[in-house]
């Protein structure tokens, strides 16, 4: 798929461009949802856990020079266990896309376009999709790479936008619902790094694949920084009450942003940004479980393929009934899935497959 | 296009072009193409030899006269006293005086004139003694070298040197030079022919602070004027003929030493290999050598100043010229060249990075500023400010007409007013102007067709694109404004972000000639050298990463050394 390879800030910017689109549909929403108070510490105690997982991962796959999952499984379990992984991660990208789709556009819908359907607005990013699909990879990761720094900006500017409207007592109660919740219950909010995903198939496309911990490492304490600095943009502002019934919360936050009695009413400079990074989101995705199956079948030529994974996508998005069902789909099932496939799998194949490597080793 | 096509288009798989030229990081792999470079030969000052072959096979290897289209080595017969000397002249086409070559240097030289015929009478006796019946005379031993400048070449300017490194300097600035079998000197003669003063003023990349020379239709010309600005021998300029019926002289010109081998290969390779009748100017073979792209972008820069040719020759790209037209191609172009002015170079960095933001800034208004003031009128009128809100729809009070043909009628007005101004002689160019900006804006205004404040709007946009330095990208944006329009009609800040970005995935996904199209920008790698900002002149110390240049380095780490030693 990747004839040209990929830098390591450009891998780095891949992974926080996935953690964008979460952000600004409803990511602070769950954080704050579930932790209440605490969601700052949890954050904290969340990134230092991915943080040891991934230092794993990069352990596990060091005996795996530049290879991916999909190799890493052909080695453990054959052709069959190939695609059994490929067919995870492929269901996994697409369904992921879809219903943030879905609920990127409803959010979309119910702020600015509340006499339009939502389908309109999906096809409208559909059109995106199929356009930068007959692109290159590279051009995406490299709009990512243009489009973060701007995200980023964005991000800092609604914290210190909103520093006048912040009341730092709603950091207490500090352990939130208690010790329980923020800890035990909170260790579901891993799956908010869904960057990590995305790690297992970079090796192949590196152009220094040694750099590999260098950039998981790099994208697991920035993806906490901007959690961090997003929630707590929420958390300061609004009560977790109001919070957790926005549509897109953060853009809530972005009303509010007032620079004397000119400057006021930035939200839909800051949805613009959002936009074109979720499109991002969804053009990488796309490309990314194109590029699986493509690995699954040995086919050469993956363009066409990119026509039927966005008709797909669009279809899938589509299939909730309303914004409801599409949102409890995400907290309730969509959230397990990630850490399904995107932790116990990935991770149970490589640890799998350096044990078969050690056996073997042994053998030999 | 038939239907049949257009279902065949969509839904028939056609298999992937795979030309694609990428630019390798190192110029000197072993799958390089091999172009003659001097990269592995030591950097000697060499004197010159007494064999006249031997120098001649050293020029050959130093001016790479296989391919370098306009040296001219010129092997002669020189007649001194009466003896005959193979020699030798060197010179670069279009550099010297032709006239003068012929009269004053070749004629004397050759022909069997007064001087060259031995009489006896031309020994100089210094002494004379006799003793015993002997008479001994001192006489002077004969010096060829001294014999030809003082007797054979009736030039004011003359010089004797043994070091080929003056020969090649002052060969490169438009001097002759002879070589004569024997002697282990050479003759520096000044015969310098040039066009000088009847090179006309640069008419659109005007600077204050540079050279005021431009190209002409000339290519030998022009390719003088490329000699002189760079004045060194590394300079390569081949020649090349396009068309089959016109043979339409082009020539190819780049630093060997510093220019990457794929580069130029794949640039003499898209030039040999056209097949069309005619090519009348630059603008066509830029178009035919560079890949296509949907949003009408260029990928060549297109000048006219020869010191910005050479400036970008030094930094090791490459440069196309074409007789007929006084115009040179740049390759490969990336996007914030466009964006970029000559005098940038000449300035002081702050004022330079001024400017070179104001004019993102321009490129941007040029692109989206109707398409955001439709969306925000539209759809987001929030983000304006009570007041502003207030005189917009005041103003807007009288205007019968939706927002997008308000702007259209604007926008297409004034297009047509700028297209008329080019087409009509110059003197009435201005006046169409006013007439059309003043009287019909202010008129539109009075008559309710169009509102105050989209006149303000489309007059920025206006003005914003003329501050773009490259015509062909100006037009792009031009263009592509009317897009923006419509999508932030159709969806406002959403169809707006929609159509950026396609835009950027589609500029991201562009090459030059295996060079990203987005750099420094979008990838972000090897800062040092890809100019996000443009560093101070003693900090420019390397050349741009993304040409995978021979030489990486173009000053030392310290360049005023005048201040640190």
């Amino acid at each position: 798929m990747v004839k040209q390879k990929i830098s390591t800030i450009s891998a780095i910017m891949l992974t926080l461009s996935i953690v964008v689109s979460y952000i600004t549909s409803s990511l602070p929403r769950t954080f704050i949802n579930e932790s209440k108070s605490a969601a700052i510490l949890n954050i904290v105690y969340i990134t230092a856990i991915v943080l040891f997982i991934i230092l794993l991962f990069c352990k596990l796959l060091k005996k795996f020079p530049g290879l991916d999952l999909l190799d890493i499984s052909n080695f453990l379990g054959g052709n069959i266990l190939k695609n059994i992984v490929g067919g995870f991660f492929i269901f996994y990208f697409i369904l992921s896309s879809s219903l943030m789709l879905r609920n990127f556009c409803e959010g979309l819908s119910v702020v600015y376009y509340p006499l339009t359907s939502y389908v309109f607005v999906i096809l409208m990013f559909i059109i995106a999709l199929a356009i930068s699909n007959r692109l290159g990879f590279i051009s995406t990761l490299n709009t990512a790479s243009i489009i973060f720094p701007l995200v980023l900006i964005s991000a800092i500017l609604l914290f210190c936008g909103n520093l006048d409207n912040f009341s730092f007592r709603r950091i207490y109660p500090i352990l939130g619902d208690g010790f329980y919740n923020t800890f035990i219950l909170g260790l579901k909010n891993i799956g908010s790094f869904g960057g990590i995903c995305y790690l297992y198939f970079l090796p192949p496309m590196l152009k220094e694949p040694e750099k590999l911990k260098k950039i998981a490492i790099i994208s697991v304490i920035c993806t906490g920084a901007f959690i961090l600095l997003c929630v707590a943009t929420l958390l300061f502002m609004f009560s977790f009450f109001i919070t957790t019934n926005e549509v897109m919360p953060l853009f809530s936050a972005a009303r509010y942003i007032e620079f004397g009695s000119f400057f006021q009413r930035f939200e839909s400079i800051f949805l613009l940004i959002w936009i074109i990074s979720f499109c991002c989101y969804l053009s990488i995705s796309c490309k990314f479980a194109t590029h699986i199956f493509s690995k699954m079948f040995n086919l050469s030529d993956m363009k066409p393929l990119l026509t039927i994974f966005t008709i797909l996508i669009l279809g899938i998005s589509l299939l909730p009934k309303n914004y409801a069902v599409s949102s409890s789909f995400e907290t309730d099932f969509y959230r397990y899935l990630r850490i399904a496939i995107g932790y116990i799998l990935g991770m149970l194949i490589l640890i799998l497959a350096n044990l078969k490597k050690k056996k073997v080793g042994e053998k030999n | 296009m038939k239907i049949k096509e257009i279902v065949n288009n969509i839904f028939s798989y056609t298999p992937p072009i795979n030309y694609k030229f990428i630019l390798p990081d190192n110029s000197d792999t072993e799958n390089s193409n091999n172009i003659q470079t001097k990269g592995n030969i030591p950097e000697k000052k060499e004197n010159i030899f007494a064999s006249l072959d031997v120098n001649l096979d050293y020029i050959k290897m130093k001016y790479n006269l296989l391919i370098n289209s306009d040296i001219i080595t010129r092997e002669f017969i020189l007649n001194a006293r009466g003896k005959q000397h193979k020699a030798l002249l060197l010179y670069i086409d279009g550099m010297v005086d032709s006239q003068s070559l012929n009269d004053f240097v070749l004629q004397p030289l050759m022909m069997r004139n007064k001087n060259n015929l031995f009489d006896g009478d031309q020994n100089r006796i210094i002494s004379e003694a006799v003793s015993n019946n002997i008479t001994v005379r001192k006489v002077k031993k004969f010096d060829l070298a001294d014999y030809i400048e003082s007797c054979l070449i009736p030039q004011n300017n003359i010089e004797k040197t043994n070091s080929f490194d003056e020969i090649f300097s002052g060969v490169n600035s438009g001097n002759c030079a002879l070589f004569v079998d024997t002697l282990n000197i050479a003759f520096n003669i000044d015969i310098k022919g040039f066009k000088q003063r009847n090179i006309d003023k640069p008419q659109n990349e005007i600077v204050i602070k540079g050279p005021h020379e431009a190209f002409v239709e000339n290519i030998r010309t022009n390719t003088s004027l490329l000699r002189r600005f760079s004045n060194n021998e590394d300079l390569v300029i081949e020649s090349l003929e396009v068309g089959t019926m016109t043979k339409t002289k082009c020539a190819v010109c780049y630093m060997q030493n510093i220019a990457n081998n794929d580069l130029i290969a794949e640039i003499k390779y898209r030039i040999n290999n056209l097949d069309v009748d005619s090519i009348l100017s630059i603008g066509q073979l830029e178009q035919l050598i560079s890949d296509n792209n949907s949003l009408g972008l260029p990928r060549a820069i297109s000048t006219e100043r020869p010191d910005n040719a050479v400036q970008h020759i030094l930094e090791g790209r490459v440069v196309v010229l074409l007789n007929g037209s006084p115009f040179a191609l740049i390759l490969p172009a990336i996007m914030i060249d466009f964006l970029t002015s000559p005098e940038d170079r000449n300035l002081k960095t702050i004022f330079s990075n001024f400017l070179r933001a104001i004019r993102i800034l321009a490129a941007f208004f040029a692109l989206l500023l109707p398409g955001l003031y439709v969306s925000v009128t539209s759809f987001h009128i929030e983000i304006l400010p009570t007041e502003l809100l207030y005189s917009i729809l005041a103003a807007r009070e009288s205007v019968p007409f939706p927002v997008i043909f308000e702007i259209l009628i604007m926008e297409i007005s004034f297009e047509i007013i700028r297209e008329a101004s080019l087409r009509v002689p110059s003197p009435i160019g201005t006046t169409i102007g006013i007439v059309g900006g003043l009287v019909v804006g202010q008129a539109a205004v009075s008559a309710g067709i169009v509102s105050p404040i989209l006149i303000i709007i489309v007059a920025i946009t206006a003005l914003s694109s003329f501050a773009i330095p490259d015509y062909t990208f100006s037009f792009h944006l031009r263009v592509f404004r009317f897009l923006f329009v419509f999508l932030g009609y159709a969806a406002g800040f959403l169809g707006i972000g929609i159509g950026l970005f396609v835009y950027l995935s589609i500029i991201c996904d562009m090459e030059s000639f295996g060079v990203s199209y987005s750099v420094p920008y979008s990838t972000m790698e090897n800062l040092k050298s890809t100019g996000i900002v443009l560093p101070p002149i003693w900090k420019r110390e390397y050349r741009s990463a993304y040409l995978a240049t021979k030489k990486s380095q173009k000053q030392k780490d310290i360049s005023m050394k005048w201040k640190f030693q």
